[in-house]
């Protein structure tokens, strides 16, 4: 394999693992809005180590292990806020898992799409209003004028009923695609 | 904990709202039960695509009285908005948690993000603050390429050669805006469907090399290769294959044309350029430095060339003829900052140094040296320092959180506890961050004792300026044996402190014997930027 080949190799499969590179940040970086710079550095890093992946390996894995460098060393630039961090085993536990999981973000993206429009136009635009803003659940409650409480359980009941319609339309797509 | 419980305590530390002993609960009950895991997967899973969802629609949910504006502009008013709602989200994010040195750690922050990479430029002005350098990752939002040319690497895989004067933005690995300018751009196969705005319409690229030359508003598409989707606004689509293009005459009517291939600069043609001003930038400095060879106060000046294998010496081209030649210990060739290979010296494997020895006293000092840092994984990573630690003893390096550091010891036999002290030490403000790993920056320091001050410089310009307490004022600096790149002496056992190795290369250093006033710093800078 030429050059170009193990250059555009490696663009297709870092594009097809943006969505689980979040993910998994995400996993290691609970409800901390950095993790999306920290993904923009991984995906840098990754891209800068290009050289060095080995195509025919876990291409995913090995980014992983990247990302998670790149995880470290934030927590590492962070260290005098007091952050909460799990435990080293279930680190390695979820990246195994996550590297492992086959994807399936896709359908679920497009199963999404589809639960999100049997949605209240005003809760679809309560979470999508959510997601489209910076800042803390507490700041977006302030700015709304809403009781962190209230918005908490709302956007708990909207989210486990998303989850609840995703999961059970993957069933019914996995059944139409028997 | 029923099911209720742990889906609420999942979905709290997701919103990150979890007091401490519920997120013990929750990482027990994730340590050992594999269905907690898979919902928190889940969970995080639905945010992720939410968040995309709300990239495309929620940025008109934001501001309401953009909505019908939105409607009629689609992704390019959404995609703006999102750029600005991303980038606020993330330098507020940052700002909100940054401990130190806000304003020099928040433009390099705010650097890193982006879609690609800026990977050639040939005389490029930005009217940015501050400038974009080769390797740097492209900021989000709106940019504006005043003149001259960059090469544009996505992470999608396209490529872009962008012509000043252009004003463009990329919106995501597979989408960008061109308010003006002339870009071209080849798409390879994995990033097929790649989508270019222009004011009058939009380019969706079918596997090709395409340009467009967007000017007053209006939009000229031209197809060397493959196929391309061309969406005029107000008209039909047009289907452009190779050889053809379109453009609006005067009457507002499109009129097909051939393709000119020669109008619009390649990134085959680029990359030969860039090869061809980066051999002449070398050529430049060399002539430059010959002359700088003859400067009376230069001590030692090493230009890091890989040596023989057999001699692993550095020649010192300094003409005063104080200092003799570098030995190379370790340090592996590595290209320098004109990519040219074997012209630098890699320090990253373990015990890597160059060893020189410089004798005499000096009253002041400026340290010169192009270095490209792969990481600050040590405490302290080392530049120039001198064996041990004595009295009168300079020492330069790098902390593991960005800040220069330079010192020069002051007294020997002090009382730690009592808060006495060895030496002041000039700190710069963090000016690295790991977005700058790999670039090649010129870094210099200069100990001006007649002035009583410590002066910092990244690329040519001062990062800070610092007052000599008079306390530790130290007019007869020794040297003696010293390494670059590495310290001799790790006393203490804890190889957190001990091991000080550059992680990096270098491919030049340089000591003088006297102070170089802001004007010569930045000279020798605007001659050696590669």
């Amino acid at each position: 394999m030429n050059a170009r080949e193990h250059e555009s190799k490696i663009v297709e499969s870092l594009t097809a693992i943006q969505l689980p590179l979040r993910i998994y940040i995400q996993s290691l970086l609970p409800g901390d809005s950095a993790a999306a710079d920290v993904a923009q550095h991984a995906n840098a890093l990754i891209w800068k180590k290009r050289e060095t992946f080995e195509i025919g390996t876990n291409f995913k894995a090995w980014a992983f292990a990247i990302a998670r460098y790149e995880v470290l060393n934030y927590r590492k630039r962070q260290a005098r806020d007091s952050m909460l961090v799990f435990s080293d085993e279930l680190e390695e536990t979820m990246a195994d898992e996550l590297a492992g999981h086959s994807d399936t973000i896709e359908h679920r993206h497009e199963v999404l799409k589809h639960c999100l429009e049997k949605l209240r136009p005003a809760d679809r635009e309560l979470l999508l209003h959510r997601y489209a803003t910076a800042g803390t659940l507490q700041d977006y409650a302030t700015r709304n004028g809403r009781s962190v409480g209230g918005l908490k359980v709302t956007l708990f009941r909207l989210r486990s009923a998303l989850l609840l319609c995703i999961n059970k339309g993957l069933s019914e797509q996995a059944e139409v695609s028997l | 904990m029923t099911r209720r419980e742990r889906s609420e305590l999942i979905d709290g530390l997701i919103d990150g709202a979890l007091p401490e002993s519920d997120f013990l609960r929750i990482e027990a009950e994730l340590s050992v039960n594999p269905a907690a895991r898979r919902e928190y997967y889940d969970r995080l899973a639905l945010g992720a695509m939410l968040e995309a969802e709300a990239r495309t629609f929620g940025p008109a949910l934001i501001d309401r009285s953009a909505s019908s504006f939105w409607r009629k502009t689609r992704w390019i008013a959404a995609g703006m908005a999102a750029a600005a709602a991303l980038s606020l989200a993330t330098l507020g994010g940052y700002l909100s948690k940054s401990t130190e040195a806000p304003i020099v750690a928040s433009a390099v922050e705010q650097n890193a993000r982006g879609f690609g990479l800026l990977v050639g430029e040939s005389d490029t002005i930005w009217s940015h603050a501050e400038a974009m350098r080769v390797g740097a990752l492209l900021p989000a939002g709106p940019l504006r390429l005043d003149s001259g040319i960059a090469q544009i690497e996505l992470f999608s895989g396209v490529s872009l050669v962008v012509e000043g004067a252009a004003e463009f933005e990329i919106v995501s690995p597979m989408q960008m805006i061109v308010s003006s300018g002339r870009i071209r751009a080849r798409v390879p196969e994995a990033a097929h469907g790649f989508q270019l705005q222009s004011p009058d319409g939009q380019v969706v690229d079918l596997g090709t090399e395409f340009a467009v030359n967007v000017a007053d508003g209006r939009s000229e598409v031209h197809v060397f290769d493959g196929e391309v989707e061309w969406h005029p606004q107000n008209a039909a689509m047009h289907h452009l294959g190779q050889g053809q293009a379109l453009s609006w005459d005067e009457s507002s009517t499109l009129i097909d044309r051939p393709a000119d291939e020669q109008g619009f600069i390649g990134v085959d043609e680029f990359t030969a350029r860039l090869v061809q001003d980066r051999t002449s930038r070398r050529e430049h400095w060399l002539q430059f430095s010959a002359r700088l060879q003859h400067d009376p106060r230069l001590v030692a000046y090493y230009r890091m060339a890989a040596p023989q294998q057999w001699s692993r010496r550095l020649d010192n081209r300094a003409t005063s003829e104080v200092v003799g030649e570098g030995a190379v210990v370790g340090a592996a060739p590595a290209s320098d900052r004109w990519g040219n290979a074997a012209q630098a010296l890699d320090f990253s494997p373990t015990g890597s140094r160059v060893r020189v020895v410089v004798p005499g006293e000096y009253r002041s000092l400026t340290l010169m040296t192009w270095v490209k840092i792969n990481s600050l994984d040590r405490w302290y990573n080392s530049l120039f320092l001198t064996d041990g630690h004595e009295l009168h003893e300079p020492h330069w390096q790098i902390m593991d959180d960005g800040r220069m550091f330079f010192s020069v010891k002051k007294r020997e036999g002090v009382d730690r506890t009592k808060g006495e002290r060895d030496k002041h030490i000039y700190f710069s403000p963090p000016f690295w961050h790991q977005s700058l790993s790999g670039q090649w920056l010129m870094l210099a320091t200069v100990y001006d004792v007649d002035q009583r001050r410590v002066t910092h410089y990244l690329n040519g310009a001062p990062l800070s300026r610092e007052t000599m307490p008079e306390d530790y004022v130290v007019e007869n600096v020794n040297i003696g044996a010293a390494s670059i790149g590495n310290w001799d002496l790790p006393i203490r056992e804890d190889p957190h402190f001990a091991v000080r190795n550059l992680n990096g290369s270098m491919d030049e250093f340089a000591l003088f014997s006297a102070p170089l006033t802001d004007e010569e710093i930045a000279e020798i800078y605007a001659h050696g930027k590669p």
